[in-house]
């Protein structure tokens, strides 16, 4: 058991370090490390501006986003184990034939992650304030707090999601019962005490993090271990036992998508999508989970925000969420079923990309929602502009520097360091930009223009490369 | 006779690897050329490269004219090839996959060619499964089917046989014996010598990289020799 993590845990050091350096992986926690080092000298300024617990909600929110966005094992994980290590035949493939429970070696690929995830993003994050609590004359108890309750928002997201994906796996319609049941409690709470009290109990570590107690400690973690437990338990495994027929879409759905070039690659990329039920799966747990999350978050902190800010700000952040739809078109696709075909390397990109352009639906219909329930519908359209062009934008920015291979090369420091230079600056600008006036959203489709050349360029280094992907 | 293959001092290192290591040869039109070596000699290497599915790092490789290393596209438009790993996508169904793979290369009337295969190498009752669900070995029967779909001149085919059944090794065998035939070639890679032996006309054996001997299956026969002692002696020595 031991011995299978530990093999695991290298074999994903290796799938990283063989890509791109080892160096490249293990300075990334370090950035991580910086980033948050020097970010903790901006505290006492942001505190000028925020109380602590708006501020303690939004850093916690962010982690408990972030465990949210990886959360989905319940569908993409099962997808990534047959793929990814199915494909090179890694040892979470080859260990089928050891006398382990498919269940079991699940297991250890999930906790092989979550471990991953901590020691590339929370503990250099916390490590950074640690370090840096000397020299702001911050008492060590406050970081070492916050890493507790940072892990837990983390952990707490993490589990919420696995639970919700594995349940989805088994039946839609069980998804869309316990659903509808949280939103009624939070509801019904909301009403009956305060939407600021519902979300305190949603977002408990950040309530710890203020308030420290330990039976508030005792019921997060008692919180995490029966989530994860009924998500271990409801995870159910490919279904092989029946064998069921399908009808050919192939055919109808390329048809229907044939003024474009490569319909063929579209079709199959839908037909993936659907059949898995990756593509409303992870629309709701990686896209709409996480965007009302943020919603709701925001709606604490509007009062720093003009009017149409909830609108803009959701707009920019939906974009990039969105753009992250490119990370799972790429990562359940075992590209190398067919690039021994007469592919190039920039045909399947720009067939991923135009997949990616057709699901751009789903955050402009969310955008909808919000305007309407905001009260900002004029603002619609500059909205979805603005939206739009970030998630163009930062697709290009992904093709150019991760080609086929997001999910893993953003870990590579040089990538990620580009990534969010150049990312950051954006979306300070469009967002001062918006607040300026909602007009100005339109200039953001000026970004369309580098979008397209990043995109050409991204083209042309990769088809010049070594598939080296999976 | 002409040569549809032939590279001259081909390469690829991986860091210290050389995992193909100066490689000259030529295959003839015609043949069924078995390249033969022990695990992790450079085979499928080999036919990456030759197929511009990875880049050489030094050396020259031509396939039917078309250069492999500026012009893999070209190459893998005109040849077939059947990959190491037996995996086609896991949510269309075999004969989505065949029609997937026709659309690509632009070939006409797949339904018909699609069927016969299926009746070939009978798998009929699979057409409507989903490649995720397939055994192994009707796997393979489907990326067998996929390089043979257009009639490529050269079908390159890395171990297409080690999970097929004795019956199914035998009509394959008996397909790729007749192709060759027709006037095709057919560039093997495996390392079962039974079968290199049985159907293969010329041979070549890698080790480490190395290209170590090249020759005639017929020559061995004529002298009495198995192949299989022929290359453990080779390798021995080596
Ligand atoms: N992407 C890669 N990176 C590093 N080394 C590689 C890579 N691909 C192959 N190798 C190495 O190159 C050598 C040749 O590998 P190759 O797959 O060509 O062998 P093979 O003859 O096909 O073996 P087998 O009979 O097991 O299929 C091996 O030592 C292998 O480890
Ligand atoms: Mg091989």
């Amino acid at each position: 058991m031991l011995t299978l993590f530990k093999a695991m845990f290298k074999e994903e050091w290796r799938m990283h370090s063989t890509l791109f350096g080892n160096l490249n992986f293990a300075l990334f926690p370090v950035l991580i490390f910086a980033i948050a080092f020097m970010g903790a000298f901006l505290l006492p300024l942001v505190h000028n501006m925020m109380d602590t617990f708006i501020l303690s909600i939004v850093v916690h929110a962010q982690f408990l986003l972030m465990g949210v966005m990886v959360g989905s094992f319940g569908i993409l994980g099962k997808e990534v184990m047959n793929r990814r290590f199915g494909q090179s035949s890694l040892i979470a493939y080859s260990a089928r034939s050891l006398p382990v429970s498919e269940r079991i070696l699940f297991l250890n690929f999930v906790v092989k992650d979550i471990l991953y995830y901590f020691i590339l993003w929370v503990l250099p994050f916390c490590m950074g304030f640690l370090i840096a609590a000397p020299f702001i004359n911050l008492s060590i108890f406050w970081p070492l707090l916050l890493f507790l309750t940072i892990s837990l928002a983390f952990l707490t997201g993490l589990c919420v999601v696995f639970l919700l994906s594995s349940v989805y796996a088994v039946s839609k319609r069980a998804l869309y019962l316990v659903l509808s049941l949280i939103l009624v409690a939070f509801a019904v709470v909301s009403i009956l005490y305060s939407p600021v009290f519902a979300l305190s109990y949603l977002l408990l570590p950040a309530n710890l993090f203020v308030s420290f107690s330990y039976s508030g400690l005792l019921i997060s973690l008692l919180l995490i271990f029966v989530l994860f437990f009924l998500s271990v338990v409801f995870y159910s495994p490919y279904d092989t036992s029946s064998e069921k027929h399908y009808k050919n879409l192939l055919n109808s759905w390329s048809e229907k998508l044939s003024f474009l070039k490569d319909s063929t690659l579209v079709a199959k990329d839908f037909i993936d999508l659907y059949r898995s039920g990756i593509g409303i799966g992870q629309t709701i747990f990686s896209f709409i989970l996480p965007l009302c999350l943020i919603w709701l978050v925001m709606s604490f902190v509007n009062q720093f925000l003009p009017q149409t800010g909830i609108l803009f700000t959701l707009a920019v952040v939906s974009g990039v969420i969105a753009s992250t739809i490119y990370t799972w078109l790429t990562e359940f696709d075992s590209i190398s079923a067919y690039y021994f075909l007469p592919l190039r390397l920039s045909s399947v990109i720009s067939a991923k990309a135009k997949t990616f352009t057709v699901l751009q639906a789903v955050p402009v219909i969310f955008l909808a929602v919000v305007a309407v329930i905001s009260g900002g519908i004029g603002f619609f359209l500059n909205s979805v502009v603005l939206c739009l062009s970030v998630s163009f934008f930062e697709l290009a920015l992904m093709v150019r520097l991760c080609g086929l291979s997001p999910g893993t090369m953003i870990y590579n420091v040089r990538v990620f360091l580009v990534y969010i230079l150049v990312t950051g600056p954006v979306i300070l600008v469009l967002l001062g930009l918006t607040f300026i006036s909602p007009a100005l959203a339109y200039l953001s489709a000026l970004m369309l223009i580098p979008a397209w050349l990043m995109m050409k360029s991204g083209f042309k280094k990769w088809d010049s490369e070594d598939f080296t992907g999976l | 006779m002409a040569s549809v293959i032939r590279t001259d001092n081909l390469t690829k290192t991986y860091g210290e690897l050389r995992a193909v290591d100066s490689v000259s040869l030529s295959v003839e039109k015609g043949s069924l050329f078995g390249l033969l070596g022990p695990n992790g000699s450079g085979k499928t290497t080999m036919i990456k490269m030759l197929t511009g599915q990875i880049k050489a790092t030094s050396g020259s490789a031509e396939v039917l004219g078309h250069d492999s290393l500026k012009d893999g596209i070209k190459v893998r438009e005109v040849v077939g090839i059947i990959p190491e790993q037996e995996t086609p996508p896991s949510f269309l169904t075999s004969s989505e996959y065949l029609s997937f793979v026709a659309k690509i290369r632009n070939i006409e009337g797949i339904e018909k060619k699609a069927d016969w295969w299926f009746d070939y190498l009978d798998f009929a009752d699979k057409k409507d499964v989903l490649c995720k669900d397939l055994s192994r070995g009707t796997r393979q029967k489907l990326m067998f089917a996929q390089a043979f779909l257009h009639n490529p001149e050269i079908a390159l085919i890395d171990e297409p046989l080690i999970n097929l059944d004795p019956v199914m090794q035998r009509k394959v065998k008996n397909f790729l014996k007749d192709y060759v035939k027709a006037g095709n070639t057919i560039f093997l890679s495996t390392h079962i010598l039974e079968i290199a032996e049985d159907i293969c006309t010329d041979f070549a054996i890698l080790h480490k990289g190395k290209l170590l001997h090249t020759g005639k299956v017929g020559e061995l026969k004529e002298k009495g020799v198995h192949l299989d002692d022929f290359f453990m002696d080779l390798l021995e020595r080596s």
